[in-house]
């Protein structure tokens, strides 16, 4: 009989839950160590969903949102990647959403109390199933830098939010594309709480100008790696699936 | 399992901040007209016997009641089974009260590839500003029997704290699971 596990979480790539220099942490972060086990049935499987509930302008942020045909103010950027697992697969028909701030940085949010203005003709949310190769691509607008209460009022770098669901429960990912070249990237304590610099030059989405001209779009290009499961082989057993 | 290839690093997690409804929940903030309906509402789309809620809140240091966080529930269905199509819930805590709700189906006895027997429970994520990675832990029942659970138990060896997984019942189908980010009754989180 064939089992699956997924491969254990390496925690040296991921951030700091704990974390003091992001003050929102701090009455939030749990204090205790979690508890691993080996993945069962409930980690391995997950939910999947239909290319039918994505509509035709999901992942164009460009018009999904736009009024008499406006567009939204600001430069109108691709962002495109592939989902693979650790073991370099693609991973096809994964529900990929995002969710941004508009070009002046603003969210259309009623938690966004900062007077930065908002565009009538642009949400800043997004989805899409990756491709049978895994591909996946966004078009969107640049969103602007923002500032939040930190310690004092600091500005986060651009960034795309992403939360990404694979074939398994666990492996589920929430993160955050950044835009090469941004100076804010090293100053920003959400990236920081990341140790490791390859961990962090992941969230990057890299600059791809072959567009450019063509197609008179700047793109980025984001690579998003999911856990890998291992298949390993028990002895049948005579209450087996 | 080909071992000769390379093992790539997971992508690294960033908090979802505190505006994750516009890409995970946009109609429940009154972003209309782009998704049809958000995802998750329903776990279990069609049935409508046997379901049981379970309620609760998700405080933080100063034992507040949360609003801002996002919960993901996966289960089996009565009978154990997963199934990719259902089992899925996403869901937040209502703005006034600052209680979620799930109503869903009592999840099955669940068989590992081992054999061994899962009591019933309840997957659940936790994402919200201020967790730079999502916090997972799991809901147990208090009308099942817990003993031969290969995670309680593990979890009992340990002394930590196993009621923090265990949902209370207040009648025959309702139930209050409540979940404390900090503090002396800190939740168990798992590293699934
Ligand atoms: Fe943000």
């Amino acid at each position: 009989m064939k089992t699956k596990s997924l491969l254990k979480r390496n925690y040296n790539h991921q951030p700091l839950v704990d974390y003091p220099d992001y003050k929102s942490s701090l009455l939030r972060a749990p204090k205790q160590e979690k508890i691993f086990f080996p993945s069962t049935s409930s980690e391995i499987s997950g939910p999947v969903f239909n290319r039918d509930i994505i509509g035709k302008n999901d992942n164009d942020l460009t018009v999904n949102f736009s009024k008499n045909n406006k567009s939204p103010i600001g430069h109108k950027i691709l962002v495109y990647g592939t989902l693979k697992d650790q073991y370099s697969n693609p991973i096809e028909g994964a529900l990929i959403e995002i969710w941004q701030a508009n070009a002046a940085g603003k969210y259309l949010h009623p938690n966004d109390k900062t007077l930065t203005p908002i565009d009538p003709n642009f949400a800043g949310c997004g989805r899409c199933i990756t491709q049978s190769d895994g591909t996946y691509d966004f078009f969107t607008i640049q969103p602007g830098p923002y500032p939040y209460p930190n310690r004092g009022v600091e500005w986060r770098p651009m960034h795309i939010h992403f939360s990404v669901f694979g074939k398994s429960f666990g492996q589920r990912l929430i993160t955050q594309m950044y835009f090469e070249g941004d100076p804010l990237i090293k100053l920003c304590p959400m990236v920081n709480s990341i140790p490791d610099q390859k961990g962090i030059n992941g969230l990057i989405g890299k600059l791809d100008t072959s567009k450019a001209s063509s197609q008179n779009i700047l793109a980025y290009k984001f690579d998003i790696i999911l856990r890998g499961s291992n298949q390993t082989y028990f002895e049948n057993r005579k209450e087996g699936l | 399992m080909d071992n000769s290839k390379e093992i790539f690093q997971e992508t690294s997690f960033q908090t979802a901040g505190p505006f994750l409804h516009i890409g995970c929940m946009p109609n429940s903030i009154g972003i209309k007209g782009i998704y049809s309906h958000d995802i998750g509402i329903r776990p279990f789309e069609g049935t409508n016997d046997n379901l049981i809620t379970i309620q609760g809140s998700v405080y933080d240091g100063n034992e507040e009641a949360l609003d801002d966080v996002l919960l993901e529930t996966w289960q089996s269905d009565k009978d154990g089974k997963y199934s990719s199509d259902r089992g899925f819930a996403r869901f937040a805590p209502d703005k006034i009260t600052k209680q979620f709700k799930l109503t869903t189906v009592k999840p099955g006895l669940v068989k590992n590839f081992d054999g061994s027997i899962q009591s019933p429970h309840i997957l659940l994520s936790l994402s919200s500003r201020g967790l730079n990675m999502t916090l997972n832990t799991r809901i147990y029942f208090e009308d099942d029997d817990l003993t031969n659970d290969p995670l309680m138990a593990l979890i009992r060896k340990r002394k930590n704290n196993i009621d923090s997984l265990i949902a209370k019942k207040i009648n025959k189908t309702n139930y209050i699971f409540n979940i404390f980010l900090q503090g002396k009754n800190e939740t168990v989180f798992l590293d699934i």
